[in-house]
């Protein structure tokens, strides 16, 4: 019988967590692999090729970073992370080495394939992104990259230059989220002390022209102290 | 206060006293034409040295440098050493007996407040540990009690027993969650090695990310909110921030009874960001208002209130604004319902404007 169901590798040391993860991808049709090793992840990633990777950080035989850094060096495959809430810092440098994602514990079910979901797709989209004529659409917000114009509904949003760089630039990557140093390099190529705070001021703007009101952020969430994150279509 | 701030502190203090003195001396020397006072105002600046400073050591050099300068400026011969007299070895051994015994009596007064703090901090993380125990085990009966009912009467139990079951213990796993989180911070603010992570937050960031996390916990319940329409940047540790915030929005819905609203305000004063929930249920009964961030309420009167969570939620809020250089208040509203406030200090104007 032809297999082409997704492949899902999940490092995590933890059985019942790892069991209840296993469960869950397993009965939303993904086929799923699970180890308690980083050593064995990372020789399951080179025999399986698995189409995406569930990481726990706090492994017992290698630093969760020591396995995305060496992950990176021979795939793109989209790895998300699994943190506890207090290591912040652990989850921006996971993120800045290379992971795609980061799911706090504890976490749902829904949560947890609604990353899963937006990490595949993401992997697909940006293979041939940005086709001429593209346009992308989240709820009502609509962005045309060609003519570099934004609608909310029938509404034309003007932002300036740099707001529109980060909206298109969030807009590429649906789903994840994005450090702040990640949108910092990508719109203006270089990080100094204020930059961090000019990409608030903008976002604030952002926010503000696009109707956004707190509580009630239909695109962006705020990943506090860590970055922005551009709703998926199917969240 | 580290070991060389503590010696720069002692040292710097010792000079002082001990040039005052000698000053004073030289002042009154000159208006009354007589040395009688000299020694007094000498043995009280020794007694003052040995009274504010560590250990023995200052003290005993303040005394020794008392009855040098003593011998040489106001005894006769003036400005001139004269030391085997016997006036001036007398006068040397009471000022060192001074000494002494100053640094020994405050040294021992100092470890006993040490002793007595440590015991007041013992008594408090017992009391902690014994509430949070107490709270703990409650959700933890529930489930365990849900699963094996499940477990051992799979067949049995109708599709939505077991449906309601299981929802019950999802319930009380969120909650267990929420409390840890809350023990999580205490230790994190608690531990005097660990410093708080303090980042400029943009305001209307963190407000949006709280109400994200409430209305996930508590999809019914509105919240009115009114924050500034600036752009207001205030440094602080966001999460321990938000947890506060969720803790008082949280304890307005367990204990405010008939509320029909609830306010989340923020207004900008003296470059100070004040923070308030606001409900309009049944208020806090007076006597309670004095304590209720002293925390575990549970811990000396019966707890009986089942899961309130309160009495560490408060204390936690409290222990966290407290870290923030801030205090948190309760009061009743006079229109009714209860209000919580706190004040965290804003970030200066010229770094907001890009």
């Amino acid at each position: 019988m032809p297999n082409n169901k997704y492949k899902l590798l999940v490092v995590e040391d933890d059985r019942s967590i790892a069991s209840f993860v296993h469960t869950v991808l397993e009965t939303n049709g993904y086929q799923v692999l699970t180890t308690e090793r980083c050593q064995q992840g990372l020789l399951m990633l080179t025999s399986h090729r698995p189409d995406l990777v569930v990481l726990d950080l706090g492994l017992p035989d290698m630093d969760g970073e020591e396995f995305i850094r060496t992950a990176r060096q021979e795939s793109a495959v989209p790895i998300i992370v699994l943190s506890a809430r207090t290591e912040e810092q652990d989850k921006i440098s996971a993120l800045d080495l290379g992971a795609n994602d980061y799911i706090t514990k504890p976490f749902g079910t829904g949560e947890l394939l609604a990353r899963v979901r937006a990490a595949l797709r993401n992997n697909r989209h940006n293979s041939h992104a940005a086709a001429p004529g593209s346009v992308f659409t989240l709820d009502d917000l609509m962005i045309d990259y060609d003519r570099r114009k934004v609608k909310v509904g029938a509404e034309t949003i003007h932002l300036t230059q740099t707001e529109y760089n980060i909206l298109a630039f969030l807009s590429q990557y649906t789903g994840k989220v994005l450090t702040y140093s990640a949108i910092i390099c990508a719109i203006w190529g270089s990080l100094d002390e204020g930059s961090v705070k000019k990409l608030q001021v903008n976002m604030a703007n952002i926010r503000k022209k696009l109707g956004c009101r707190p509580g009630e952020n239909r695109y962006i969430v705020n990943e506090l102290g860590v970055g922005y994150r551009m709703l998926d279509v199917q969240e | 206060m580290s070991k060389t701030n503590r010696l720069l502190a002692d040292s710097g203090f010792t000079c002082l006293v001990l040039l005052s003195a000698f000053g004073l001396n030289l002042l009154l020397q000159n208006q009354f034409q007589t040395p009688a006072m000299t020694p007094m105002i000498f043995v009280l600046g020794v007694f003052l040295v040995s009274w504010r400073t560590q250990g023995y050591l200052w003290g005993i050099a303040a005394s020794l440098i008392s009855v040098i300068a003593v011998n040489w400026a106001f005894t006769y011969p003036y400005w001139a050493f004269d030391l085997i007299s016997p006036e001036c070895i007398s006068s040397a051994v009471a000022m060192l007996i001074v000494a002494i015994l100053t640094g020994g009596l405050t040294t021992r007064l100092k470890q006993q407040e040490k002793l007595k703090a440590d015991a007041e901090k013992e008594r408090m993380r017992g009391n902690l540990l014994r509430a949070v125990s107490h709270d703990l085990r409650t959700p933890l009966t529930a489930i365990y009690g849900a699963c094996s009912a499940i477990v051992e009467n799979y067949d049995g139990l109708s599709r939505e027993t077991q449906l309601k079951l299981l929802k019950d213990v999802q319930s009380d796993a969120q909650w267990l969650n929420r409390m840890v989180e809350n023990l999580l911070s205490v230790t994190r603010v608690d531990a005097d090695t660990v410093r708080l992570s303090k980042n400029s937050t943009v305001l209307e960031e963190l407000i949006d990310s709280l109400l994200l996390k409430f209305h996930k916990h508590y999809p019914d319940q509105k919240v009115h909110v009114e924050i500034p329409e600036e752009f207001v940047c205030i440094p602080m540790d966001a999460m321990l921030i938000e947890q506060v915030l969720m803790n008082l929005l949280e304890n307005a819905i367990f204990h405010a009874h008939g509320m029909k609203n609830l306010w989340l305000r923020v207004t900008v004063r003296d470059r100070k960001a004040v923070f308030s929930v606001e409900d309009d249920g049944c208020g806090i009964p007076p006597e309670r208002i004095d304590h209720l961030f002293t925390g575990l309420l549970g811990s000396e009167a019966p707890t009986d209130t089942g899961r309130s969570n309160m009495g560490i939620g408060l204390s936690v809020c409290s222990t966290i604004i407290k870290a923030h250089n801030g205090q948190i208040k309760a009061f009743n509203r006079p229109k009714g319902g209860a209000a919580f406030s706190f004040a965290l200090e804003m970030e200066d104007r010229k770094h907001a404007e890009q």
